[in-house]
């Protein structure tokens, strides 16, 4: 097990190595840098002042020089410095990560709320009108832009009753029922996305599960249809739920970045999305790596979930 | 109670309902004290408090609050001219010897927000640094408006509360560019790098906190020198970057204040249907839809294609087409009642552009008749426009209206990053560009926009004649003899094409009708000092 | 000679095995998977627009007309018009061929890629595998929309750059699928006895093993032709999609429409009801064919 987990996270911080050159080079492909942003700014270009900037924030340098200068600072903890904001990045991120963080987490919750037991419906009325009905719907939250349905939610509200959810974001201490009213839209919008995904893999896992011998063994020894599947047929078929958890939570984040400029919530998908557009690099650099790392580390507590939920998994690989 | 009792006590009863009523009603305009005010901040700021290096409103509308001017546009009235002049940090001014020297006695009751006192060395120290004097005590990392002081030999400060500009020669417009927004001053005792995070200023209202990409919060500065104001407590400028999401919130009164410059005449109306009692000011924004071209490379260097694209482009049309009617054609100067420089109509009508759209249509294929460019031999360009809406609604109509002529062009769109360095390299031919006027100052817009080797000139134009008309104007000390020559200087520039000015944008600013004394100005970059503005509920 | 489709077997009858019709196919998938049907159908009509565009729109769909400017739905604009007066209907129409060319193109790269890659990669085993499949999660463990909006402004507005900025996220996952089609086929017998006989590898990869991949391919090729109109949209609200004068439902949507949406709601529902029209058909189609091609892959 601890072999396993060595061998994994090894693995990981390899795949995180060449994520970082992956995301160094495309930042810096990309034409144009923060000196060049912040002229148009100011309106104007001069060169000379212009080297002068380049110089001030490490620019000048050869890139490879500056890509080793990165990584030596993300060993010993120091995020960099924003280029736009002139302070070091971690004091910008921080705040902004419990935010995202708990729109994400609100909106898995909705997802498997909404997901699981429509899955579950949806199995054991296989092929009747109910079915179709709820594929149907559950396939329209997979194919509506997340940034339409939030857009539309906000000019309905504000067309229809004259108000809007909080346009500045309210904390839990400020305010618990505004904050709650803040975070339910976006987490509604976010959440009916991947309820899809999760309800039609419950539903097809559940379905394969169902045919298998022992749950008709439990049937012909007399126990009740319901009790068969709940018991059962759903222990065994979390299994890939679980997985897709896991895979949705990486997805989620593109969602994330639409709804979060759409409601206007101070996240790190819209900072990103800012700090891109910008070419803040260490920004843009930190936060990537904060989210693949964040996505490596859910993949292997999945991976040790599904090992856990199922023994026939665990060992070996 | 006797007859004349009664009478005085009627007349008492009388007089005193009179004076009860009249009272109230003066009641009802005395502004009250206290109140917060939600504005809406259409983007982070982009250098924080840096006025002086940037050249952008999203960083001066939400700075004004902090800072002071040595004069000022009257925050309380809409017209910008330099009758409407009023002091700030400076008590009295004059310009002697001839409008070579400008004087300013300072106040001598005004104290920085960390506590230091403001004296004349503030100014020096700001105005040193903005001009790069070669002993500037200051730096600045981005200066934009150097060139606005290119006329100034030194500032000198024979006493703590007197300043002289002396000039190399006469320029009476300096005043007016000191009253801009982009013209506060910086404390001496603190590093302008410092104004990138933070705000030291004189202010009627201190910096509580900037929180990035969310809002900046003022408190009331409670030794501000102006006693009695500020009457807000405080302020809350909200960054909300999706257009609908912020309509939406100053619909549904998160938002008190809109944004200059952000609200379109169909935006206004649709707001004004949902919620009659909000107020709508439409005013003149000092921002002109223009078109560049590139007068050092073919095709754009020969002048008769250039005049054809300004003959060719309906400004009535665009206005109607790309602004729902919220904009008015003008020359370079912003047109009147805006601008005190804008022509007379009767001059107007004489440009290139402006008669019977398909006369001038038809002049447009004869001039490129005469440059070889017909049906069968069509003009190919390359329009270059920014990423952004506003720029490509224009671009696309200009697109339009070539096509009608014979030219032939294609929309290219470039990101802000690159828009800058290809304008002011020449890399483009022909561009759809809106252009804002920090002051309706002939020296501030024609020093910058046509002047020879300015590095905003995109169109890279350079006349003689009109660069000595430039000079002549700047000097000229009669206001109806210079009025005169920036009429002159106007016709010259549109008839040369090197930069045909389209129409100047209207807003239709927007507050709820408990804010009071908030005054919008025909010009967006000079007026949100808030020190007037007061809430009624 | 009766001809019997495959698979029934009348007892005392010889049986011609004859491979039905491709219309009988098609039949027999409307009838068992009504669902895949509709999306089919669905798909066939934006496919219908988008090549037919010229000929379906009303107007030209970037001229401009002050006068008609946020029209109602009605007999002169069937959809209604924008704020600066172009006809919604139209655009729509236009934009169906951008949203098509632009999500098929970035698809079919990405699936092409992908697919040699893990192809390849699955076949040969060993470290060009474990390399292979490390670069792939490299790929992969950016989020879809970020690498997307990464490449976007790195490489400029433009419909080519798009394409290829879509289409790189999507590498990742179509080698992965594919990887693991070849790895299960691969073992099998036919494969084995090709390589008794002396086969080249390579000859060996292309000529039995990528066939029986197909099934996989397709269904992948449908399910990720959703995700790229999506993506693309959002790449176009964000201001880093197709540029101008394309029209590009995800830039409909973006800056006026919702300025004026309360005015003119209709800026605002027509494009993302033609977006979720185009995904929703892809993701029908794409879950009928794999139902039917690999009930393997039912699981997910």
């Amino acid at each position: 097990m601890k072999a396993y987990i060595a061998q994994r996270l090894g693995i990981g911080l390899l795949t995180l190595l060449g994520m970082s050159v992956v995301i160094f080079v495309l930042l810096r492909l990309a034409p144009g840098d923060i000196v060049d942003i912040l002229f148009s700014t100011g309106g104007y270009v001069n060169p000379v002042e212009r080297q002068a900037i380049e110089r001030e924030l490490g620019l000048d340098r050869p890139v490879w020089v500056q890509y080793v200068e990165w990584l030596r600072q993300i060993v010993t903890g120091d995020l960099g410095k924003s280029y736009r904001y002139d302070l070091p990045a971690w004091e910008i991120i921080r705040p902004l990560i419990p935010v995202t963080l708990e729109l994400a987490a609100l909106s898995l919750v909705v997802a498997v709320a909404l997901g699981v037991p429509l899955g579950v419906i949806s199995a054991v009325r296989q092929d009747t009108a109910l079915d179709y009905a709820l594929r149907v719907f559950s396939l329209a939250g997979l194919s509506m832009p997340s940034f339409w349905l939030g857009m539309v939610i906000i000019l309905t509200l504000v067309a229809w009753f004259g108000w809007i959810p909080p346009v500045t974001y309210v904390s839990p201490s400020q305010n618990l029922w505004l904050h709650v009213v803040q975070f339910s839209l976006p987490a509604l919008a976010v959440g009916y996305r991947s309820s899809a995904l999760i309800m039609r893999i419950t539903r097809s896992s559940l379905l394969e599960v169902m045919r298998e011998d022992y749950i008709r063994t439990a049937r012909a020894k007399g126990q009740s249809g319901r009790v068969v599947i709940w018991r059962h047929a759903l222990k065994n078929a979390i299994l890939p739920v679980v997985t897709v958890i896991g895979i949705e939570f990486a997805f989620l984040i593109g969602g994330l970045v639409v709804t979060e400029t759409v409601f206007n919530l101070p996240g790190l998908a819209r900072f990103l999305v800012e700090a891109i557009l910008w070419r803040d690099y260490p920004i843009v650099q930190n936060l990537v790596m904060f989210i693949a790392i964040v996505v490596i580390v859910s993949n292997l507590v999945v991976d040790m979930l599904y090992g856990f939920l199922d023994p026939r998994v665990r060992y070996g690989h | 109670m006797t007859r004349s009792r009664i009478m005085v006590l009627a007349v008492i009863i009388g007089v005193s309902a009179f004076v009860a009523i009249g009272a109230r009603g003066a009641l009802a305009q005395t502004p009250k004290y206290g109140g917060h005010l939600n504005l809406m901040q259409r983007e982070d700021l982009s250098q924080g408090f840096a006025i002086h290096e940037t050249s952008t409103i999203a960083t001066s509308f939400p700075s004004m609050p902090c800072f002071n001017n040595l004069v000022v546009f009257d925050q309380t009235k809409r017209a910008e001219s330099v009758d409407n002049l009023v002091g700030e940090l400076a008590e009295k001014w004059s310009w002697q010897d001839n409008y070579r020297n400008l004087v300013f006695l300072l106040r001598k009751d005004v104290k920085w927000h960390d506590g230091q006192p403001f004296t004349s060395k503030d100014v020096k120290f700001t105005f040193d640094m903005v001009r790069e004097a070669p002993d500037a005590a200051g730096k600045l990392r981005i200066n934009p408006r150097k060139d606005w002081y290119s006329n100034v030999e030194a500032i000198e400060t024979p006493d703590p509360h007197t300043v002289v500009f002396r000039l190399k020669r006469p320029q009476p417009g300096l005043l007016v560019m000191l009253a801009s927004g982009y013209s506060p001053i910086y404390a001496a005792h603190v590093n302008p790098a410092t104004y990138r995070t933070g705000c030291v200023g004189t202010g009627p209202f201190k910096l509580k906190e900037w929180r990035k990409g969310e809002f900046v919060d003022y408190v009331k500065n409670p030794d501000y020198f102006v006693k009695g104001r500020p009457y807000l407590d405080s302020l809350r400028y909200v960054v909300i970057k999706e257009r609908g999401t912020r309509t939406a919130a100053l619909q549904a009164g998160q938002l008190d204040v809109s944004f200059p410059g952000e609200t379109t005449k169909t935006a206004a109306e649709q707001l004004k249907k949902a919620v009659p009692g909000l107020v709508i000011t439409p005013v003149a924004q000092a921002v002109s839809d223009n078109v560049i071209m590139n007068t050092k490379k073919p095709p754009f260097d020969n002048p008769k294609i250039r005049l054809a694209v300004a003959y060719a482009i309906d400004r009535k049309a665009l206005i109607a087409a790309v602004h729902q009617g919220g904009a008015v054609p003008g020359a370079s100067q912003q047109p009147r009642p805006y601008g005190v420089w804008g022509l007379l109509d009767r001059d107007l009508a004489t440009l290139p552009g402006y008669g019977k759209p398909e006369d001038m249509k038809a002049r447009a294929r004869k001039l490129l008749a005469e440059a070889g460019v017909t049906p069968q031999n069509p003009l190919k360009v390359e329009m270059a426009t920014r990423a952004i809406a506003m720029y490509v609604d224009l671009a696309s109509f200009v697109i339009n209206e070539l096509k009608q002529v014979g030219i032939e062009a294609t929309l290219k769109q470039v990101e802000t990053a690159q828009w800058h360095p290809m304008a002011t390299r020449g890399e483009y031919q022909i561009g759809a560009n809106l252009t804002g006027l920090g002051v309706d100052e002939p020296d501030a817009n024609y020093y910058e926009n046509y002047a020879c080797g300015s590095p905003r000139n995109y169109s890279q134009y350079c006349d003689e004649q009109v660069q000595k008309m430039i000079e002549a104007q700047s000097q000229e000390l009669n206001p109806q003899k210079r009025l005169a020559m920036v009429s002159a200087l106007q016709k010259k520039v549109e008839e040369d094409a090197a930069r045909p000015v389209l129409d100047w944008r209207l807003d239709y600013f927007t507050v709820w009708p408990y804010v009071k004394n908030l005054v919008p100005h025909d010009n967006i970059y000079n007026f949100g000092r808030m020190a007037d503005v007061w809430r009624d509920k | 000679m009766a001809t019997r489709p495959l698979g029934v077997e009348v007892p005392g009858a010889p049986v011609a095995l004859h491979r039905p019709g491709a219309w009988t196919v098609l039949a027999r998938f409307c009838r068992k998977k009504p669902l895949g049907a509709v999306g089919g159908f669905l798909m066939l009509v934006i496919l219908f627009t988008a090549v037919f565009a010229d000929q379906l729109a009303t107007y030209d769909p970037i001229a401009t007309d002050a006068g008609q400017s946020l029209a109602r739905p009605g007999p002169e604009h069937w959809l209604g018009a924008d704020h600066l007066g172009r006809d919604i209907y139209s655009r729509i129409v236009h934009g169906a061929r951008v949203s098509l060319i632009v999500g098929l193109a970035s698809t079919l790269l990405g699936s092409v890629l992908g697919g040699v890659i893990g192809l390849l990669s699955g076949y040969i085993g060993g470290h060009t595998d474990l390399v292979t499949q490390r670069v792939m999660d490299i790929l992969q463990g950016l989020p879809l929309l970020v690498l997307a909006l990464v490449m976007s402004a790195a490489l400029g507005p433009s419909i080519p750059n798009v394409v290829i900025a879509i289409s790189i996220p999507i590498i990742p996952r179509a080698a992965r699928v594919i990887r693991a089609s070849v790895l299960s086929i691969r073992e099998m017998q036919y494969v084995e006895a090709a390589r008794a006989l002396g086969l080249r590898h390579l000859r060996i990869a292309f000529r039995h093993i990528l066939p029986n991949t197909i099934g996989p391919f397709i269904v992948l090729c449908t399910a990720q032709l959703g995700s790229a109109i999506l993506v693309e949209a959002a790449l176009s609200f964000l201001g880093l999609g197709i540029p101008e004068p394309y029209p590009s439902w995800g830039r409909m949507l973006s800056v006026s429409a919702a300025e004026y949406a309360q005015k003119a709601p209709w800026l605002v529902l027509f494009p993302g009801l033609a977006i979720s029209l185009a995904v929703f058909g892809s993701n029908l189609l794409g879950d009928a064919l794999r139902d039917t091609l690999d009930p393997r892959l039912r699981g997910g």
